[in-house]
């Protein structure tokens, strides 16, 4: 059977298309993560009401509803393929760098669609200034970006590992402080009109670091 | 690379000292072997002898604590990070996703092989099995020896010049076993098929036996 000499872009490929169809059939982290975005925000709304002046607030309350709607099915990529017993089948078809890579685009993705209902949501319950949308979305992606890429290589290196659960919270809370500083300090910044030159480009070399580092990690995974 | 690709005979897989350790229990006592294509090699041993971590270090999916496990192709060494496109794999481990059809596993792990035309592969692959009816139906509706029947479709959907068989009959009824005989016929006319097992019958079909005398029960190191 000829192959057409791309098999890691098609790796990569299949691997997204496959969590995506396994997401749809299952419904496993979207719903659960859309659940809880929309009740937390109904409910700090129906609490506080609206936070027209309050853009410290606001930054703090937005990235913390992104970050604990969307953790558990970041931080579940791979152990799904530990507990479902698929993780041999993936590494005989792919190397653990398209299968990260293929899972860390399916998060990205998996955040995109979570932010598309909740921030719409966000910003009309709770109000706030006008929103600058240039900054915004500037500083919103790469704080994804940086989401994605820390659970996802947190979530590889861990998965195997017995007590995961705890071992993932320890080792990705230092690493996602630094985004959360960064994303609410420059959230804050885009409302209260100032530059986020700064936020942006902490956010930037995280991502630039940590990505560095998992494309030198991924192929080491899980040999023994 | 499909077992038609690689020239009869240029196929070779070789354990010089090979041993591995689990943390504190021995995995494989040291092995050295030698074993070229075409033909069928069978790996016997008494429970915890070693026989599936020697298989899945020539698979690359462990990494030997000592010695070396050499596949190569034309004389080329095939790096363990590579020999995903050389072998097929069989093991009792091997999972499928539940929550999608026979089908769309394999064509999954066509799309992700690089195959092209992955549907009528997946297809043509559960049909040499006798799976081509149950195609559409998930894997979570399949029985224990049908789910076998998958495996065997897994390991030659790309016509692998190695075939890696840990229990390849396990499960199977009679006709299932006739199966497992067929495919290992068929594949070492040209590859090189090695069988990790305790039944005569599929011993049985192997010309050269490689025998694990480790104590068994994966005994403490």
């Amino acid at each position: 059977m000829p192959h057409d000499g791309s098999s890691s872009v098609a790796a990569v490929w299949a691997i997204l298309r496959k969590e995506c169809r396994s997401e749809w059939r299952t419904r496993y982290g979207l719903n659960a993560a859309l659940l809880f975005a929309v009740t937390t925000l109904t409910g700090v709304s129906f609490a506080v009401g609206r936070l027209p002046d309050r853009t410290d607030l606001l930054a703090a309350l937005l990235w913390v509803v992104l970050l604990f709607a969307a953790l558990a099915s970041l931080a579940h990529a791979f152990v799904r393929e530990v507990e479902g017993h698929t993780l041999t089948l993936l590494r005989l078809v792919a190397s653990p760098t398209a299968i990260a890579l293929g899972k860390l685009l399916f998060n990205l993705l998996f955040l995109a669609v979570l932010e598309a209902v909740t921030v719409p949501l966000f910003l009309l319950l709770m109000g706030g200034p006008p929103v600058r949308w240039g900054p915004f979305l500037l500083i919103l992606g790469l704080g994804s970006v940086a989401l994605a890429v820390t659970t996802t290589l947190v979530g590889a290196v861990v998965s195997q590992a017995r007590g995961r659960g705890a071992l993932f919270a320890a080792v990705s809370l230092p690493l996602l402080m630094v985004v959360l500083a960064a994303g609410v300090s420059g959230l804050r910044a885009q409302w209260d009109g100032n530059p986020i030159g700064a936020e942006a480009r902490i956010l930037l070399a995280y991502i630039a670091v940590v990505l560095g580092a998992s494309v030198l990690l991924y192929d080491h995974l899980w040999e023994d | 690379m499909s077992a038609a690709a690689v020239a009869v005979g240029t196929l070779a897989v070789e354990a010089r000292g090979l041993e591995h350790l689990y943390t504190g229990r021995r995995g494989l006592p040291a092995v050295s072997f030698a074993l070229e294509a075409p033909g069928v090699a069978a790996v016997t041993g008494a429970n915890g002898s070693g026989k599936s971590t020697l298989l899945r270090l020539l698979a690359g999916l462990l990494r030997p604590t000592a010695g070396r496990a050499l596949v190569t192709v034309a004389g080329r060494e095939v790096p363990p990070a590579a020999r995903r496109a050389v072998l097929g794999f069989v093991s009792p481990e091997l999972a499928f996703y539940e929550e999608f059809s026979c089908a769309e596993n394999l064509a999954f792990v066509a799309e992700a092989r690089g195959l092209r035309e992955r549907r009528t592969a997946a297809l043509a692959a559960l049909d040499r099995v006798g799976l081509g009816a149950r195609a559409g139906d998930r894997v979570a509706a399949l029985s224990s020896g049908m789910r076998q029947r998958l495996r065997l479709a897994f390991a030659v959907l790309h016509r692998p010049p190695l075939l890696l068989l840990d229990e390849p009959g396990s499960h199977l009824d009679e006709e299932g076993r006739r199966l497992v005989e067929r495919i290992v016929e068929e594949e070492s006319r040209a590859g090189l098929v090695v069988i990790a097992t305790n039944e005569t019958r599929e011993s049985g079909l192997a010309a050269r036996r490689i025998e694990l005398r480790g104590r068994g029960l994966g005994h403490p190191a």
